[in-house]
């Protein structure tokens, strides 16, 4: 017995040993690799050991069962089960971050549909005062905002969640300035549209921010793609220039575009 | 020169040599603990047939693993040929056949034999024809392509002196090779064992039907519970010095008291008086061996 | 004295010997089988369709199904293949000729590994040819999604498919080491699968300690850790877009850290199995 104690401490000890020495082996090739699975990184240590838990149990699994998870959302959709849908909506997500699809999706049911079915459940649009209408919105709004928030500890560069998120303060909210924050911030990721950052410019003048918003179009000019419907049309420009007429600035300092 | 220093040195190392061996098996109860062998001290010459005898639970299998190094044994030592058991080497001109053993089932008899043929070492042009040799020799050449996991218990006795015999070793253990096969089986077993006696091989083999393998063996050991109760050559052992037996045809009652009386006037005494009986074994023997022919 | 030196020519036939019992006993074909249902039935298991995404999700099940009947396989096989060699008594044999246990111990491990070798192999070459066909039928559908042409790097597969074997080599040494001690078949399979989820969680562990900061946390804690390596270290190659390849020195620092696990877990195997009672 004692030999036995004897042989398990030692397989123990080297084993330790041999991993620390390991670790220091592999650890450019772990960070590198943590880096571009940001469920490894997350830092809130409960979230983590949740994905830590699904990453062992379903490994590459994750996408099919969240795939399955996904459909039965649709069908509780179809049958306006808001618990149920608000329930697989998280759980879909918790199971597999990694597709933007899932969060995306997920946050429109939140802020745009589920408003629709608490009013309709509470006795219907004529009923239910618009004081109350108004609160279940922007509770629905706020909702969906803190599931792009999570989406974005697993997607920091995604231009989508930012113009997801936009859209939401912008319609939900009616929120022109925070909306116009996120359309600039969408602009700032990889690979945005370019109608996210001429969202954001729109946004400054609705807001009155007209000498803002002209700077903005002004810099923005040179990089506006063509069109491939009408590659004459220049809507920037068109923008510029009636914001030149709102502010009455002369011709002679009037923008002139490069080409 | 040194290769008859060496021939002659090797005539003196025994082939086996177990000195104060004990085993000892933690039951599974707290601290209790069985003593399988019990201070044995045993050694086989060169050349020997030696048949290690005992009841079933005696010990023997323990005292052929740990001759063979598959046991720890807990005080004491053996070794084969002079070299410890502990080390590889003691098992390079070792064949072992198991007590009732059991081979790889997804193998085929000569697939299996080529097997622990190479592990042993062997390959090149002469492996195959050994290979079918030692098949033929056990008589599986029939059955040579066969599973084994197919095979009856007595084949699996066979292929398993093939696979101990394929090296051709100088010492060749078997643990209980009569236990469950057949009496053809077994006189089979027997002629072999006598066979590879003849070639200068020494035998250890063991058994708990004592009587079955007192005809091959030269000398015998016999454990109980562990401990060696009796040692020595077989002759010495069985055979009665101050005893003769006579076989004469069926004598009349008349004539049997006229030998007693002739008997009588030189001081002898007539001690038993019996109808000798054949042993069944051979009768069978006898009859499937005709019909064979 | 004539000495017998480690062999690796007996090693190796041990392992084929495995092997070949592997194969000839459907172990291997079962769970390979249920992994190629997956990923051929992949396609039909994604009931809507979004483009080069979806290409993603067949990997992800082909990966999946890899890692997932993969380590049910190297768990099962080891201790199968482990065990079969003692309870039928095939050891006692072997190991009465002129072996080294050393050579036993890695004749198994090579044996085992072999096995999954084929198996990811097998797996992989499916994955890739699903992939192809799945990205021609929707490079038709959606010609404009794929205006650069394909979308799958097939080297990143086969990267994929090369971390997922580096992964479950550990895994069957580390399951070798259990047999080596365990008395029974179950308790290896059982310790081996509870050794599989610890590894995934290992780096959490690892986290901790680095963070609690004392020396003593960071040492004592952080080598315990160290006890199982980190599996999630081989998800290293998470992406069918060729941009995301990480540096060869990277690939071949995880080859080394597998190797260093599989060598040091054998190496232990052999140690407990050293004086065992056959
Ligand atoms: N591995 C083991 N663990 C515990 N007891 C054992 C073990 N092997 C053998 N024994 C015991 O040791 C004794 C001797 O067994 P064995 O050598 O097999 O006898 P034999 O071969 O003479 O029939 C028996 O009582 C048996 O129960
Ligand atoms: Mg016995």
């Amino acid at each position: 017995m004692r030999a036995g104690l004897r042989t398990t401490v030692f397989v123990i000890a080297s084993l330790a040993v041999a991993g620390m020495l390991l670790n220091r082996v592999a650890a450019p090739a772990w960070s590198a690799a943590r880096e571009k699975q940001p469920a490894l990184k997350l830092d809130s240590s409960m979230t983590a050991a949740g994905q830590g838990v699904t990453l062992a149990l379903l490994g590459g699994f994750r996408a099919l069962v969240a795939d399955a998870a996904w459909m039965r959302m649709f069908a509780r959709w179809e049958a306006r089960d808001l618990p149920g849908v608000e329930t697989l909506i998280h759980v879909v997500s918790a199971i597999d971050p990694r597709p933007a699809y899932f969060w995306m999706n997920g946050a429109r049911i939140v802020a745009y549909d589920l408003p629709v079915w608490r009013i309709e459940a509470a006795g219907g649009f004529e009923a239910v005062t618009k004081p109350v209408q108004e609160r279940i919105r922007r509770e629905q709004a706020q909702q969906a905002l803190r599931h792009i928030e999570a989406a974005m500890a697993f997607h920091p560069a995604s231009a989508d969640l930012w113009i997801e998120r936009g859209s939401i303060e912008l319609n939900k909210l009616g929120d022109l300035a925070a909306a116009a924050e996120s359309f600039r911030r969408a602009w700032e990721q990889p690979h945005a549209p370019f109608y996210a950052a001429r969202l954001h410019g729109e946004l400054l003048r609705r807001q009155g921010k007209k000498t803002e918003a002209l700077a903005w179009l002004i810099q923005l000019h040179p990089l506006q793609p063509p069109d491939p419907e009408e590659p004459k049309a220049d809507v920037v420009l068109a923008r510029i220039r009636a914001l030149e007429r709102d502010l009455g600035v002369p011709p002679a300092r009037a923008f002139q575009p490069a080409r | 020169m040194s290769a008859n220093v060496s021939s002659k040195l090797s005539a003196a190392v025994p082939a086996v040599e177990i000195r104060g061996l004990v085993k000892d098996f933690s039951s599974g109860l707290r601290g209790l603990k069985l003593r399988a062998v019990d201070h044995l001290t045993l050694r086989v010459e060169a050349g020997q047939v030696y048949g290690l005898l005992g009841p079933n639970g005696s010990g023997k299998s323990t005292t052929i693993k740990a001759l063979l190094g598959l046991l720890e044994p807990t005080a004491g030592e053996c070794a084969i040929f002079g070299v410890p058991s502990g080390r590889v080497e003691a098992r390079r001109e070792v064949g072992y056949l198991p007590e009732s053993p059991y081979f790889y089932r997804h193998l085929s008899g000569r697939e299996l034999v080529r097997f622990y043929a190479r592990m042993c070492g062997m390959g090149g042009a002469t492996l195959e024809s050994r290979i079918d040799e030692v098949l033929a020799l056990v008589g599986l050449t029939a059955a040579a392509d066969r599973r084994v996991g197919t095979y009856s218990k007595g084949m699996l006795q066979r292929i398993g002196l093939a696979q101990a015999l394929v090296h051709d070793p100088r010492l060749l253990i078997l643990d209980e090779p009569t236990a469950g096969v057949d009496p053809l089986g077994t006189a089979a077993i027997t002629e072999l064992i006598l066979q590879l006696k003849a070639r200068g091989k020494t035998v250890l083999i063991t058994s708990h039907l004592l009587g079955q393998i007192e005809d091959v063996c030269d000398r015998v050991a016999i454990l109980d519970r562990g401990k060696l109760i009796l040692e020595g050559a077989v002759s010495d052992l069985v055979g009665r010095a101050d005893r003769q037996a006579l076989v004469v045809e069926a004598l009349p009652e008349n004539e049997l008291a006229e030998l007693r009386a002739w008997l009588a006037a030189r001081g002898r005494k007539l001690e038993t008086v019996e109808t000798p009986r054949t042993r069944l074994d051979r009768i069978f023997l006898e009859r499937v061996g005709k019909k064979d022919a | 004295m004539n000495t017998v030196p480690f062999s690796l020519r007996r090693a190796l036939l041990i392992a084929q010997n495995t092997l070949l019992e592997a194969a000839r006993q459907k172990l291997l074909l079962f769970f390979l089988l249920l992994a190629l249902g997956l990923v051929v039935g992949a396609r039909w298991l994604r009931d809507f369709s979004f483009g080069a995404p979806e290409l993603k999700f067949l990997a992800d099940c082909g990966f999946g199904a890899m890692a997932f009947f993969g380590a049910a396989l190297a768990i099962a096989a080891t201790a199968q293949l482990f065990f079969s060699e003692i309870e039928n008594r095939t050891a006692l044999t072997l190991l009465a000729k002129p072996v080294w246990r050393a050579e036993f111990i890695l004749g198994k491990f090579l044996g085992v590994v072999a096995v999954a070798a084929f198996f990811c192999a097998l797996l992989t070459l499916l994955l890739m040819a699903v992939l192809r066909w799945r990205e021609g039928e929707l490079m038709r559908e959606f010609p404009e999604a794929f205006a650069q042409g394909g979308v799958v790097s097939y080297g990143m597969v086969a990267l994929g498919g090369l971390l997922q074997w580096l992964k479950l080599a550990v895994l069957v040494a580390l399951s070798l080491l259990v047999a080596s001690f365990a008395q029974t078949q179950l308790f290896t399979i059982v310790t081996g699968f509870f050794v599989f989820v610890i590894c995934h969680l290992q780096y959490l562990a690892q986290d901790a300690y680095t963070r609690a900061g004392s020396w003593f946390a960071q040492n004592v804690g952080g080598g315990l850790a160290s006890v199982f390596p980190n599996f999630q270290l081989f998800a290293l190659a998470d992406s069918l877009n060729a941009a995301d390849a990480p540096p060869t020195a990277h690939v071949v620092r995880v080859a080394l850290y597998a190797a260093g696990y599989c060598a040091v877990a054998c190496a232990l195997a052999v140690y407990c199995f050293r004086k065992r009672e056959i």
